[in-house]
């Protein structure tokens, strides 16, 4: 059973306020005041002189469990929202593998499920290790995006974009974290740009809780666990209000969503759950033998959850 | 305001202003004037609101009524008229105690 066995998260330091933010944006008054007053973001993280090879190396060398075991990673996956990041022939996730001593592996990006990629990484990390069934082999998954441009940067009433990266080590097999199941829905119909498609904008808003709801239910019930038994959801940061009102959609404690990081880092991209993962972690929050579930969501739309053994 | 003290506001009460409220602030919020404003006009299909805007509308009303509206329990579909908006706004108004 694939085994997520150590987890590293890199933030930037420079911590960016809503409302400064808000005026690069050209937000309205109101339209800034809502993100801290009901969406629940206060700030967001930046590094507005660093690369993206910056970012991912930052959580690349945070990963204590990778050293020394460079040669056992066969997969480099980077997981990104944005389908293109930089122009022809730069390959930033080949000069980073180079940099850390993975430039034997095999890299390439996952994409084309926005913010919920990152768990499908998680997913096809594991399956390509279940194929190949050497023991000892090892894939990386990264996560992280630089916030470059308008779109990159803000979802309207909805999000603000700010960077953080992370690197998994997954495995075919190991005490923890076991991945018990991986669920995930995409909705084309939900293809297109939401600001300029009010109408599409309006039934995605409708849809939303009901294909996240979905999502975590198969994942459940493919885990062959209940919403009781998760003692703990690791959400995608796209804002506190849309989990609080998911949550009473089905069923589940509030308290026990790690909403924390929302506030302080905003929604970085694929990256989210596997931040929200290392504070839990800091925080004691994960125990041996409890299940708790990863959730995000990606424009365009995917629905995707994990639910994953300590 | 200080979150320790506020207090629930009573509902029947606000009602009526939180209505006329809602009939002042909607064209700003929309973008548009409205010749009238009736209890079961729809806010989504009717006048074409999105979440983002019911929240700017919710802020405005709370400038406007100097209050503060407990949004946790919002639901876009049990709220889909300005009646219904304007039961919710009275029934979840708090203020300093």
């Amino acid at each position: 059973m694939t085994a997520i066995e150590a987890v590293a998260a890199y933030l930037p330091e420079q911590r960016i306020s809503v409302e400064d933010a808000a005026v690069r944006l050209g937000l309205t008054a109101m339209q800034t005041r809502l993100f801290r007053r009901f969406l629940g973001l206060a700030e967001i993280r930046l590094d507005p002189g660093g690369s993206l090879l910056d970012l991912l190396s930052a959580a690349v060398c945070r990963l204590d469990a990778l050293r020394g075991r460079e040669h056992q990673v066969r997969y480099v996956l980077y997981a990104r929202a944005m389908p293109v990041v930089e122009p022809y022939p730069v390959n930033t996730l080949r000069e980073l593998c180079l940099k850390v001593g993975l430039g034997h592996a095999v890299s390439f990006t996952v994409t084309h499920q926005a913010c919920a990629t990152g768990l499908l990484a998680i997913d096809v990390a594991g399956r390509l290790l279940a194929g190949d069934g050497e023991p000892d082999a090892l894939a990386l998954v990264l996560a992280g995006e630089k916030a470059f441009t308008r779109d990159a940067q803000y979802v309207p009433g909805t999000s603000m974009f700010g960077e953080g990266a992370t690197a998994c080590l997954v495995s075919l097999d190991g005490p923890r974290d076991r991945v018990l199941s991986y669920a995930s829905s995409t909705r084309g119909e939900f293809d297109g740009r939401l600001d300029a498609l009010p109408e599409m904008a309006s039934r995605f808003e409708k849809e939303y809780p009901l294909s996240l709801a979905e999502a975590i239910s198969a994942a459940l019930a493919q885990a062959q666990v209940s919403l009781e038994d998760i003692s703990l959801i690791l959400p995608h940061n796209v804002n506190a209000l849309s989990w609080q009102r998911l949550c009473r959609r089905i069923g589940f404690p509030p308290e026990r969503v790690l909403l924390a990081n929302v506030q302080v880092t905003g929604h970085a991209f694929c990256a989210d759950p596997f931040i929200n993962y290392t504070t839990a972690a800091e925080l004691g929050l994960l125990r041996p033998g409890r299940r708790y579930l990863l959730a995000a969501a990606g424009l365009g739309a995917t629905f995707s959850a994990m639910v994953v053994e300590h | 305001m200080d979150h320790e003290t506020l207090t629930p506001l009573p509902g029947a009460e606000l009602r009526p202003r939180v209505f006329d409220s809602i009939s002042r602030l909607l064209p700003r919020v929309i973008g548009r004037e409205l010749p009238t404003i009736s209890e079961d006009m729809k806010l989504m299909s009717e006048l074409g609101m999105r979440s983002a805007s019911m929240l700017e509308l919710l802020l405005e009303i709370e400038d406007d009524l100097d209050i503060q509206i407990e949004v946790e329990d919002i639901d876009g579909t049990a709220m889909s008229s300005v009646g219904d908006l304007a039961d919710f706004i009275a029934s979840h108004a708090i203020t300093d105690g």
